[in-house]
């Protein structure tokens, strides 16, 4: 099933016999001494003015649409896309005709040709187009072994990419003690043509903090650089190495490129950015298998073909991840069109990954450059056609066994529960479920009707990704039963827990990809439904359909997966091996050999040092395909050691300016994460916590397990030229940015990370002029020369006296909060944690505040409900005692007895009757965690003579798909709530379980219910009735009302920060270092 | 730009190899060659710049955004873009049907074709128009009533009824409207005319978003992001307020002249370290970045601070009436900044789909044409007063417009097949009406004007190929169009 076609410069030759060119001369195509004077004259004068007129704009050597030429004999009988121009003789079968009588294309499109014109096409191909200075002897058109047209010349054959990776003979360099290992010798060679000689060895400070951010990604502690400074042994070097790779960091560093190259991303990248519960198992199978050194063979086959090569490997399957990545959109009704491009994306992702081919290019029209044609993107393609998402379970088969067995038990037990929840909810699921279907095309509606086994192959494709739209519509299934319906369900979903304990855990689950069965829908080329595409690898290398073969004990997929990833993994597969080798190369010295790492055709520049290319991609294969041995290879080599700095460097610079013959090192910007963790292991907050869910960026955990949300990247990650995720991103850009610059000098972030640096420093040393070496030594991995340390301790100095000289002037000293951004929207928020240091914010009591109707409203990003039933509190009048009045909005717990994790508003005061009572009003919305929301509360009072009503509004401000959600709840209260106590955010005076955990924004409070249209959401003009409106911006203050000079909110707790002048001097000593340049590159 | 300075050499064969000439790929050896030249001389004018005194040069060189040429005369010098984002409807503003008020309550005719709809009402019945329409200016262009005032502008609209688009939802739509392409990762079009133009500002971007609200347009920052492109040709989102930028002024309870001492300390630690590498231009590179970030800190409150603006200014935008003020206050800032040279400004009304009109399309489409109405006129006017219309191209449209059919019975769909989009300026001939829709109004029908005919058309007017300005990505040309569109040549000639 593997098939190459080794052809070299020297071979073609031999090939040309191989390939059996046949001469394809069309029957009446005029020979040269058939050539009249008169066809001369007839095709000069009538025929070529008319081409040249009409159709060489579009078809001639600037442009060729279509990928045809019309200005040559051989190119038109070669034809483009859609086959040969011109049959000669037969103008009826050609297809230049019939495009200009447009029967077939219309052609010219602006405007067809007169009848006059079309005349003079067709008796010019009737007399066997004739083409006055072409020779009809040379071959026109070369056909291969299976007599199909070839269109690769020789030169196409000779691209360096498709030849045989070969084991050049290693450079023998006299007297040289430099080489460290063959690396080395190829490096000294190519750099001693160009009359270059390396730069001396880096001293060991600098490169003990480039090892380390190159095979971790993150610096060296000051130990770790004194230990390596004072190990004198003389293999030092490789020792650390070593170390360093066998260091869990190495694999989350390492992961980082790889998930560039796959797009890995936690959300579905269209507005809703649907966050995806399981894509993290994908990466931490990534970062295992860096770690563990997974043979890179092994690796890919687990991406492409887990379930057809491996498929008892219950752990491996999450491999499968890679074809998930692709975004998603939640409410496309187009379903043919989202799974195109779904397929597109596996396509143009695998071969920019695995392939360094630019194939997309090739999506619509023959490569312009590159000998791909449009006919390989879609043979790429049909490996993945009968791919179909599924959710793999990670548990050997004796686990799942055990959880079916189980789970079982609790469906016995809890059987009729369930049914009569079922019973009750199966008309609503019947008409939802409709409803989804209803909003497809009529022809997807049928399809997805038909039961399963009259379905085809591409018809459950469809249902799957409209029955995900079906299951989506099941979300608002609550909000449609009846209050009593609701109420019974709730009961029984309360007796369902008193089963939980039978209940087994669920198993892991990861995204992954099955086949859609046995057969594969069919892969035809756009417009051309007739030509069935059948999986294969590039032409050029074998244009025979791929030998599919069938797989022991798997009757339910193609195998087609599993035959592209044993191609892929051939060890003479001549691109995928040189492709991951220079990538590797790529991820230590930051640009490859070949420099273009994921595009190896013509466009690209072919690699520096070819033989050093072929060399250790030959190695790299013969030895294992260790990925660790490559890059311990290339790291202990004297090329890596280099010093960044050069004797002769003047001189050297003008011979090669951008170091493409490695006599130095080069010095390197680090990578938007490498910064965030640098930052985060500096000021000592890192968090060593591997593995698992995705968490919010405010978490210190390392960036890689950053939650990565496409549609709302992190601020600092992205300032820093974090890719987008939604291609294969093969290189990161550098560039600098007036938005860096704010946003490291100005951000609370990096103040932020500023103040822990310096107070974790304060923590051992009191001498100031230690405090600042010692900050010194931790964010740059060096001891700060006399002078460094002079003038930092002369900047410190004069910091505290200004800072002194500051508070003296202010009449209390100054306090702060560190706030922090809410998703989607602008400016500053609140954060308040239950767990960390606490946080009060309380506006004192005032006249203002009504006994009568009100609206609350509020934006804020929950990060965890209580699991009892305490309500997380986003704002409220009250004490929270049932038996006192006041009122509170907030979020209901886990435990809620009424509705769990929703919105509630609790007022406690009196009914018509005077009688003091708590009316507690739940909405049916579900608060999912971590997501921003907007959410009020619009409360009109009830009357002697009718209810009152509270209209709840919730509306998720990272999906604007979905609409802004109303329930309307009546209410018996009629006033009666008003009370002493403040008016708190984010928690309840005194009542600690009642605390917000997450952020909390503008929160505003007017004394009357709003209009739907009034809404904070809908509108942000000024109300007249506003009593509070705070919105934690600099501007006017973080805790002033911006509604009114008057009601500031009072602050107290752990997390306010107020600091001595010194201790403000030392966090602006920090904040600088953090900001500094050789904080942001290593050397 | 200043990605893969190594990558210089590549792309300077990459011009010979496409046959592609422009001035664009090849910059990073100059820039090299300057920053190179130009020495550790270059980290002292940078703090000298911080400190107020200007130095033009090195901002120049930092960001590689220095007007460059442009492939062919242009018309316009700069664009502003006024995004309506969720979809307004064409049918109630600048296509007048009356086959669809004669037709209101039937379902379509089968002769009209068959559409994918976001929510899927296709057979839902037409909802007529409640409109009242009449000709105006010169040129006799109808306009509803809902756009009284830009219909005073009428002989310098070219409005283009045949537009149509990819995709049916806002993501992948705005998208388009953004990027060329329904699929996220390319750059926006403000990114193309940035990298393609440069920036006239010593003090400010060159591409330049704002919003009427604070809630996130569509997709967020991705729509004016770079892409591929390095960040340096991203859009920067200015708000109203005291900090138009994110971080431009120092956090609370940092005093001012603490950061200016901060800054000073900085530099000295960065000079010194560039001392050091002179092989890295960078260093150089980001010192001054430094210097521009704070040139912005007091060129973007100037820019924002409508103070010196006269009354009858400020009223002929709208501001002052509730109503119009907020998007006034953008139309007005808007020609600030082109005065002051920045090249790409994008306008969002209703950020966050308020356009989007699926139910009660009345009161939804009332509130929020009365709020751009004046403003868009009052630019127009203004703009052509002070003889600035003439360079400046003004785009107005959403990512699509709405079907003839009724959802929700009395709201709209969207509609990307046949919709309407007006330029004005920038040597567009004003007064006219290019292409059509079909008689329902539901799919463009003549003269087919697609997003990539739009863009095309921008930047042609903007002195750019569409074809010839190419960005090297993965070793490939890109082009802002994906390789499609072509110049709408009626936009200048009727």
């Amino acid at each position: 099933m593997v098939r190459f076609q080794p052809c070299s410069v020297s071979f073609c030759g031999l090939l040309a016999c191989a390939c059996v060119l046949l001469l394809a001369v069309p029957h009446k195509v005029l020979m040269a001494q058939e050539l009249s004077p008169e066809h001369a004259k007839f095709f000069e004068n009538e025929v070529r003015p008319l081409l040249a007129e009409n159709c060489f704009q579009c078809h001639a050597d600037e442009k060729q649409k279509g990928d045809l030429r019309l200005d040559s004999l051989t190119t038109m009988l070669t034809g483009g896309e859609s086959g040969a121009a011109i049959v000669p003789g037969k103008p009826d079968e050609s297809l230049l005709i019939q495009a200009v009588r447009y029967e077939s294309f219309e052609m010219p499109p602006e405007k067809k040709l007169t009848d006059a014109q079309i005349q003079i096409l067709t008796e010019w191909i009737r007399m066997g187009a004739p083409w006055p200075g072409s020779d009809p002897s040379a071959p026109m058109v070369r056909k291969t072994a299976s007599g199909s047209i070839d269109r690769f010349t020789d030169e196409d054959r000779a691209w360096w990419a498709l030849q045989p990776v070969t084991r050049p003979t290693i450079p023998v360099i006299q007297d040289s003690p430099w080489a460290r290992n063959d690396v080395d010798r190829f490096v000294l060679s190519r750099m001693l043509v160009e009359e270059l000689h390396p730069a001396p060895a880096a001293d060991p400070n600098s490169l003990v903090r480039r090892l380390y951010f190159d095979v971790t990604g993150l610096p060296p502690t000051p130990e770790q650089v004194a230990a390596f400074v004072n190990d004198k042994s003389p293999d030092a070097c490789e020792q650390l190495v070593d170390r360093l790779l066998a260091s869990p960091e190495y694999g989350e560093h390492a992961a980082r490129q790889w998930l560039d190259l796959v797009r890995y991303a936690d959300s579905d990248g269209y507005r809703a950015d649907g966050y995806r519960d399981n894509a993290w198992r994908y990466r931490d199978y990534v970062i295992d298998a860096f770690n563990s050194d997974k043979p890179y063979d092994r690796f890919v086959q687990e991406q492409l073909a887990a379930d057809e090569l491996f498929p008892h490997e219950a752990d491996t399957q999450a491999a499968l991840g890679y074809m998930r990545h692709w975004v998603y959109e939640w409410n496309l009704r187009d379903a043919p069109g989202q799974w195109k491009t779904i397929l597109d994306d596996v396509t143009d992702t695998t071969a920019d990954v695995f392939l360094g081919l630019g194939l997309q290019c090739a999506k619509c029209h023959n490569h312009k450059f590159d000998p791909l044609l449009q006919k390989d993107y879609f043979r790429l393609q049909a490996y993945f056609a009968p791919m179909m998402p599924t959710d793999a379970v990670l548990a050997d088969d004796a686990a799942i066994s055990r959880h079916r067995d189980e789970l079982t038990k609790w469906e016995e037990e809890t059987r009729m529960i369930r049914d009569e929840i079922a019973a009750i909810e199966a008309p609503y699921r019947a008409k939802l479920k409709d409803a989804a279907i209803n909003r497809f095309p009529v022809e997807i509606q049928t399809s997805v009707r038909k039961v399963l086994n009259e379905q085809t192959a591409y018809e459950q494709q469809m249902s799957y990704l409209v029955m995900r739209q079906v299951d989506a519509e099941y979300g608002s299934l609550e909000s449609k039963l009846t209050p009593q319906q609701k109420d019974r369900v709730l009961q029984l979903k309360r007796q369902l827990e008193t089963f939980k304990d039978l209940r087994p855990a669920s198993l892991p689950v990861a995204l992954a990809v099955s086949d859609v069965g046995s057969q594969a829908p069919p892969t035809t080329l756009p417009k051309r439904a007739d030509e069935l595409i059948l999986p294969g690898i590039p032409s050029i290398l074998d244009d025979q359909p791929a030998k599919i073969e069938p797989l022991e004990g798997l009757s339910q997929t193609t195998g087609r997966r599993a035959a592209l990833a044993k191609w892929l993994t051939d060890s003479k597969n001549p691109l995928a091996t040189r492709v991951i080798v220079n990538r590797i190369w790529q991820s230590v010295f930051g640009r490859g050999l070949a420099i273009n790492v994921s595009d190896f055709g013509r466009l690209g520049e072919p690699p520096t040092h070819p033989e050093l290319l072929d060399y250790l991609t030959d190695r790299f294969v013969t030895e294992g395909w260790s990925i660790k041995s490559l890059r311990r290879l290339i790291l202990t080599s004297a090329t890596y050691r280099q010093s960044t700095q050069h004797p002769d460097f003047a001189s050297f610079q003008t011979i090669d300016p951008s170091n493409r013959w490695y006599w130095r090192a080069d010095n390197r910007h680090l990578q938007a994460e490498q910064i965030r963790d640098a930052m985060l292991v500096v000021s000592g907050k890192l968090k060593s916590e591997r593995g698992g869910p995705g968490v919010l960026s405010d978490i210190p955990k390392r960036s890689i397990y950053t939650r990565v949300m496409r549609n709302s990247p992190d601020e600092l990650l992205n300032s820093f030229d974090l890719p987008l995720f939604f291609n294969s991103n093969s290189s990161r850009n550098t560039t600098t940015t007036p938005v860096q610059a704010l946003l490291l000098i100005n951000s609370d972030l990096v103040l932020g990370h500023a103040r822990a640096l310096a107070q974790s420093i304060s923590l051992t040393e009191s001498n100031p002029e230690l405090q600042v070496a010692a900050a010194w030594e931790r964010v740059y991995g060096r001891t700060a020369t006399s002078e460094e340390l002079q003038s930092s301790i002369e900047f410190v100095h004069g910091q505290a006296n200004r800072q002194l000289n500051l508070q003296k002037r202010r009449s209390e000293s100054f306090s702060t909060i560190e706030t922090s951004k809410l998703p989607y929207r602008d400016g500053q928020a609140v954060r308040f944690t239950n767990t960390g240091p606490n946080l009060e914010l309380k506006v004192n009591h005032d006249a203002s505040f009504n006994d009568a109707n009100f609206t609350i409203e509020a934006f804020f990003q929950l990060r965890s409900v209580d699991e009892g039933s305490s309500v997380r509190t986003i704002a409220a009048k009250w004490k929270g005692d049932r038996a006192k009045p006041g009122w509170g909005f907030g979020v209901t717990g886990q435990g809620s007895r009424r509705k769990p994790q929703t919105l509630v508003l609790q007022i406690v005061g009196k009914t018509a009757s005077g009688e003091v009572k708590e009316d507690a009003l739940f909405s049916d919305h579900r608060i999912s965690l971590n997501t921003p929301y907007y959410a009020s509360a619009s409360v009109r009072l009830a009357t002697k003579d009718q209810p009152g009503q509270v209209a709840f509004h919730l509306k998720d401000i990272s999906n604007d798909d979905e609409p802004l959600l109303t329930q309307e709840i009546e209410t018996h209260i009629v006033s009666g709530f008003a009370n002493e106590s403040p008016f708190t955010i984010g928690g309840l005076s005194g009542v600690a379980s009642r605390t917000f955990d997450g952020l909390i924004d503008d929160v505003r409070l007017v004394n009357r219910p709003l209009a739907t249209f009034e809404l904070l959401y809908s509108t942000e003009k000024t109300i007249a009735e506003t009593t509070g409106f705070w919105r934690f911006e600099t501007e006017p203050g973080l805790m002033a009302n911006s509604a009114a000079d008057r009601l500031p909110i009072q602050a107290r707790g752990e997390a306010i920060i107020q600091l001595e002048p010194s201790q403000a001097a030392l966090v602006d000593f920090c904040h600088a270092l953090l900001n500094s340049n050789e904080f942001l590159y290593v050397q | 730009m200043f990605n893969n300075l190594r990558n210089g050499p590549t792309q300077l064969d990459l011009t010979t190899v496409t046959g592609v000439s422009t001035p664009h790929i090849v910059v990073p050896q100059s820039r090299r060659e300057f920053l190179t030249h130009s020495g550790a001389g270059f980290g002292a004018l940078a703090l000298a710049g911080l400190l107020n005194e200007r130095s033009v040069t090195a901002a120049e060189s930092v960001h590689s955004m220095h007007s460059k040429a442009t492939h062919f005369p242009a018309t316009a010098k700069r664009v502003i873009f006024l995004f309506m984002e969720g979809g307004p409807s064409h049918l109630d503003l600048f296509d007048r049907k009356p086959l669809l008020n004669q037709l209101a309550g039937k379902p379509i005719p089968e002769s009209f074709g068959k559409v994918v709809t976001a929510f899927g009402e296709t057979r839902s019945p037409l909802l007529a128009s409640q409109r009242k329409w009449s000709r105006y200016g010169e040129s006799g262009l109808e306009i509803s009533d809902w756009m009284p005032h830009t219909a005073q502008c009428a002989d310098d609209l070219a409005i283009v009824r045949s537009c149509w688009a990819n995709g049916i939802n806002h993501s992948a739509g705005v998208c388009q409207m953004n990027s060329c392409s329904i699929l996220s990762g390319r750059p926006s079009l403000g990114s193309w005319v940035s990298y393609g133009l440069g920036t006239e500002s010593q003090n400010l971007p060159a591409f330049v978003v704002m919003q009427d609200n604070a809630t996130s347009v569509v997709n967020g920052p991705r729509n004016w992001s770079a892409g591929f492109m390095p960040a340096v040709y991203q859009g920067i989102r200015f708000s109203e307020g005291t900090q138009p930028i994110p971080y431009l002024h120092e956090p609370a309870g940092v005093d001012p002249s603490q950061q200016v001492e901060k800054l000073r300390f900085i530099n000295q630690l960065n000079r010194h370290y560039a001392e050091q590498h002179p092989e890295q231009s960078e260093l150089e590179a980001r010192i001054a970045g430094y210097e521009l970030a704070f040139r912005m800190q007091s060129a973007a409150p100037e820019v924002i601070d409508l103070s010196r603006e006269t009354d009858a200014t400020l009223a002929s935008y709208g501001i002052g009436d509730s109503e119009t003020e907020s998007f006034g206050r953008l139309c007005l800032l808007s020609r600030r900044m082109a005065e002051s040279g920045v090249r790409f400004i994008q306008l969002y009304s209703g950020s966050g789909s308020k356009w989007d009109s699926h139910a009660d399309i009345e009161r939804n489409h009332t509130n929020l044409c009365r709020s751009v109405d004046r403003p868009i006129a009052g630019l127009l006017q203004d703009l052509k007063q002070r003889g600035m219309l003439d360079e400046t191209l003004v785009v107005w449209g959403g990512e699509f417009g709405r079907t003839p059919m009724s959802e929700r019975g009395n709201g709209r769909d969207h509609n990307p097949s046949g919709f309407t989009m007006w330029m004005a300026g920038g040597g567009v001939k004003g007064g006219q009406v290019i292409g059509e829709t079909d008689e329902l109004g539901l799919f463009a029908v003549k003269d087919k004007v697609h997003v990539h005919d739009l863009h095309a058309s921008i930047l042609h007017l903007l002195g750019l190929s569409n074809m010839d300005l190419t960005y090297i990505h993965k070793g490939r040309p890109e082009r802002p169009t994906v390789n499609e569109g072509e110049f709408v040549k009626q936009l200048t000639s009727a």
